[in-house]
């Protein structure tokens, strides 16, 4: 491209319209975090559900997988943060949502694990504690030990909240598709017991993360191909 | 009476390296130069008086020992590159007429 060349109106109103759209067709999500994410989510939370509904056991909590993840999420960003070429707008605040939803799982899990001991602590010094009454008598009254009810509703809607906002920001039907039905999945889930909680939570993390991934890797890589 | 067009933007390569940055946060001197086909001479020349004028900030930094040139539109190319498009348009509106 030339600097000198004289432009018309309508030229210079076509060069503007060019370089735009080569702008947009630029940049493409690779897909790759999206289909970590979904894999691990949706095979950890399939794994609980189907180790309660048919009573087996595995050495480790399925969810370990997860916290896993995180170690191959940071090589991915790191060699994605070297191949951008450019950043658009909506990435600085679309990355700050997904930290925060980071944080707020971490914090989510944190909140499961020391609440129901904490309260047990909370409710002996006060000189009481929570016993499960047996309406027909069956049995006599025993200790209960507190738990959150329904915690993985919550683990849904935290799901949905960061892919709905990725889902508008970036204008992808998916994601936005996929966030509608985990919150349709998370108002299911308060009225089933848990462990289809995390049945549902192997569809979220499919529809979420998964899908809308492999459309992404597919998108990206066609696109690759075609530059070549 | 018809706007002038702003001679600085009016300009083939200068107006794409503007219209490039218009959409995004902040692009790489090989990404623009990629989109525009230019040569990394010529791109460099006209970075550099898109850049006197104020219409772009130029961040030179290192990147895997690597010398890496960002560009971002400011806030006052932003108003221009707008101003730009308004006289075109009534170039355009008054052609039709």
């Amino acid at each position: 491209m030339s600097n000198e060349k004289k432009l018309t109106e309508q030229e210079s109103l076509q060069l503007i319209t060019t370089m735009i759209q080569k702008a947009k067709a630029s940049y493409h999500e690779r897909g790759i975090s999206a289909i970590l994410w979904g894999t691990v989510v949706a095979v950890a939370s399939l794994v609980t559900y189907l180790r309660r509904e048919f009573d087996f056991n595995v050495p480790f909590d399925p969810f370990l997988l997860v916290l896993a993840a995180i170690i191959p999420q940071i090589f991915i960003s790191i060699k994605q943060g070297r191949e951008n070429k450019v950043t658009k707008f909506e990435d600085t605040a679309i990355n700050a949502v997904w930290l925060v939803y980071g944080i707020s799982i971490f914090a989510l899990i944190f909140y499961q694990n020391v609440v129901p001991s904490a309260t047990i602590e909370l409710c002996r010094q006060d000189g009481w504690q929570l016993m499960i009454h047996y309406l027909d008598g069956s049995k006599p009254d025993e200790p209960l030990h507190p738990f959150v009810p329904s915690v993985y509703s919550l683990f849904l809607l935290l799901y949905a909240f960061p892919t709905l906002v990725t889902g508008i920001a970036k204008k992808y039907a998916p994601m936005t598709v996929g966030a509608i039905i985990t919150y349709i999945l998370f108002i299911a889930s308060c009225y089933t017991a848990s462990k289809y909680d995390m049945l549902f939570g192997t569809i979220a993390a499919l529809v979420c993360w998964l899908i809308p991934g492999i459309i992404l890797r597919r998108k990206y890589l066609k696109q690759k191909s075609s530059n070549v | 009476m018809f706007k002038e067009l702003d001679p600085i933007l009016h300009s083939q390569l200068r107006l794409a390296v503007v219209s490039l940055l218009i959409g995004v946060k902040e692009a790489e001197f090989t990404f623009i130069k990629e989109k525009t086909n230019a040569t990394a001479g010529n791109l460099s020349v006209q970075i550099q008086k898109l850049k006197d004028v104020g219409y772009i900030e130029v961040e030179k930094q290192f990147k895997d020992n690597y010398p890496l040139t960002t560009c971002s539109i400011t806030k006052k190319g932003v108003e221009a590159f707008e101003k730009y498009v308004k006289a075109l348009q009534s170039y355009l509106d008054a052609g039709k007429k």
